[in-house]
């Protein structure tokens, strides 16, 4: 069964890179321009759960890691399977400046939360995205907090270290 | 009979903007919502996370693997257990660690217990929304009865830190599973009464059928999992898809409910309860001897080899998932959980409370079992 989605995979799509990792876990590379392509394709091959976009800031090499990790919904409501197992990890990479992806709100509607978070700590702009609003942060930050050249400790000092401490 | 003039109606037409939360009597936990009203009807709703945002998700990048483990019990407050499983089930499967087949049942147990406990605050905090002080009440007591067990575990109460990578970190103490069975069966007994004076009570039954209806479609379509699925039919829990610890081992079943409102996951809930108390029964005939845990690399020098995993669990809640990476270094190079309340408390939240009325706001929000924490970490 888990060979089944690498090869459905394969067949249908000339530029992406599929492997099976684990028994249960596909990973598949995919350019920028197929990823919204590839993500509608498991959408109507009944892999209908997104259950995580995540992102790496991988620094040294200067791209994102977006992660999107899909899997299936139960087809009968009684019955489990082989295939309920089976994780798919879309990765794609994005530039570290100016990065920009189409959203992927139309294909699956659970992306708006994670997409907004990824916007608010990694500075990724979704475009399509009808609300990209601060999510959690209380303040404006000239970097974006969880990329990797975002420096917590200098941060602290600039910021709070200049308020004397409280006298008794 | 009185007539209503023109400027009435449009006052009550009148849209207003209502904060709902954080400090608000019939709000549970740090989180607020800002609501559309028109009369006491919810026009709109837009929740706002945030008030619990501690940055663990970026803290963790700094620390050791091992000192890790006091900021994810954390990231739950009510149900720290699975969130401790989660990690550890990342750090294996990057590490390529094996479990001994005690550790998992003695995992299982932990679990089903911090899963009983969580259920019993999720119903203290539902059935003081609606009023119902006394089972509330008993709910309490009875969780404070389970947190008794976890503190013969570990000497915690609520953040026991039990579960480590590799097994757990020690056997179970002397006379535990004596103490446990006695534990459930008082639980137990009080079933009857909680049926009486809560599930079967017309209030309850007035305030929650057919309120916050989500179906099956839009949970699919927004990302629900856990008693939201559950609620509308689809046995979806990943003990059973994707079994992990010893869910495979006993014979349990799921518990599902058709209609998907919040009457239908309020009782999901209760018989999980009820279905983990028995499953706990079942462990504890079965668990095998031998040892607890294997042991690991010295924690202040590991590193754990170079990768990137994806785990996932059920937790209390719903789906909970796990993202690790690892350049091979001292501490995570990127970690990231997938908590069951971010989709439920932002978009299916917002969703359901389109429509309903304003009084009923944090019942719907109880009864999709939003955990703000969670939602922030």
């Amino acid at each position: 069964m888990n060979n089944k989605i690498t090869e459905l995979i394969e067949s249908s799509f000339r530029d992406v890179d599929v492997e099976l990792i684990e028994e249960d876990r596909v990973r598949v590379n995919v350019k920028q321009e197929s990823l919204l392509t590839l993500l509608n394709f498991l959408k109507e091959n009944r892999y209908s759960h997104l259950a995580l976009i995540s992102c790496v800031d991988r620094i040294e090499e200067n791209f994102f890691e977006l992660i999107y990790i899909v899997s299936p919904y139960m087809q009968q409501d009684e019955s489990y399977t082989e295939r309920e197992k089976v994780n798919v990890i879309l990765k794609t990479k994005l530039p570290r400046e100016n990065a920009q992806i189409g959203t992927a709100i139309e294909i699956f509607g659970a992306a708006e939360p994670y997409e907004r978070e990824l916007h608010e700590m990694f500075g990724i702009e979704f475009i399509g995205h009808p609300r990209l609003t601060p999510l959690f942060l209380e303040r404006e930050y000239d970097i974006p907090p969880l990329r990797k050249d975002f420096d917590t400790r200098a941060y602290v000092e600039e910021k709070f270290g200049s308020i004397p401490p409280v006298e008794d | 009979m009185e007539v209503i003039s023109e400027k009435q109606i449009s006052e009550s037409s009148r849209e207003l903007e209502l904060y709902f939360g954080p400090q608000h009597l019939g709000m549970v936990g740090n989180f607020s919502i800002t609501l559309k009203v028109q009369g006491d009807r919810i026009v709109n709703a837009e929740a706002n996370p945030g008030y619990l945002h501690r940055g663990f998700e970026k803290l963790m990048e700094t620390r050791s693997w091992i000192q890790n483990f006091p900021l994810v019990c954390r990231v739950n407050v009510i149900e720290p257990g699975s969130i401790e499983m989660i990690y550890s089930m990342g750090v294996e499967k990057l590490a390529g660690l094996e479990v001994p087949e005690r550790g998992k049942f003695v995992r299982s147990i932990y679990l089903e217990l911090s899963r009983v406990s969580s259920h019993l605050f999720a119903l203290w905090a539902y059935s003081k929304m609606l009023g119902f002080d006394t089972v509330g009440q008993w709910a309490m007591y009875h969780r404070d009865l389970i947190l008794d067990l976890f503190e013969d575990l570990t000497g915690g109460r609520v953040y026991n830190i039990y579960i480590w990578p590799g097994g757990v970190r020690r056997d179970l103490p002397e006379g535990f599973e004596e103490k446990t069975k006695q534990t459930l069966h008082k639980i137990g007994n009080k079933v009857p009464d909680y049926n009486d004076t809560f599930f079967n009570n017309r209030i309850f039954h007035e305030r929650a059928k057919g309120i916050a209806t989500v179906t099956r479609e839009q949970a699919t379509r927004m990302g629900g999992t856990g008693q939201v699925l559950r609620a509308t039919g689809m046995k979806y829990d990943i003990r059973k898809v994707e079994p992990y610890a010893a869910y495979d081992q006993v014979d349990w079943e799921v518990p599902t409910r058709r209609d998907g409102d919040a009457y239908s996951r309020v009782m999901v809930v209760r018989d999980e309860l009820i279905e983990s108390v028995h499953m706990i029964f079942k462990l504890l005939d079965k668990i095998p001897d031998g040892p607890v845990y294997n042991s690991i690399p010295n924690p202040f020098k590991w590193k754990v080899p170079k990768g990137e995993a994806y785990v996932r669990s059920e937790c209390s809640r719903g789906e909970l998932g796990f993202y690790v990476a690892s350049n091979g270094g001292k501490s995570p190079y990127r970690a990231h959980f997938r908590t069951p309340s971010l989709p439920h408390g932002l978009t299916v939240l917002e969703k359901a409370l389109e429509g309903e009325s304003i009084s009923d706001t944090g019942n719907i929000m109880m009864s999709l079992y939003v955990t703000a924490p969670e939602i922030d970490r």
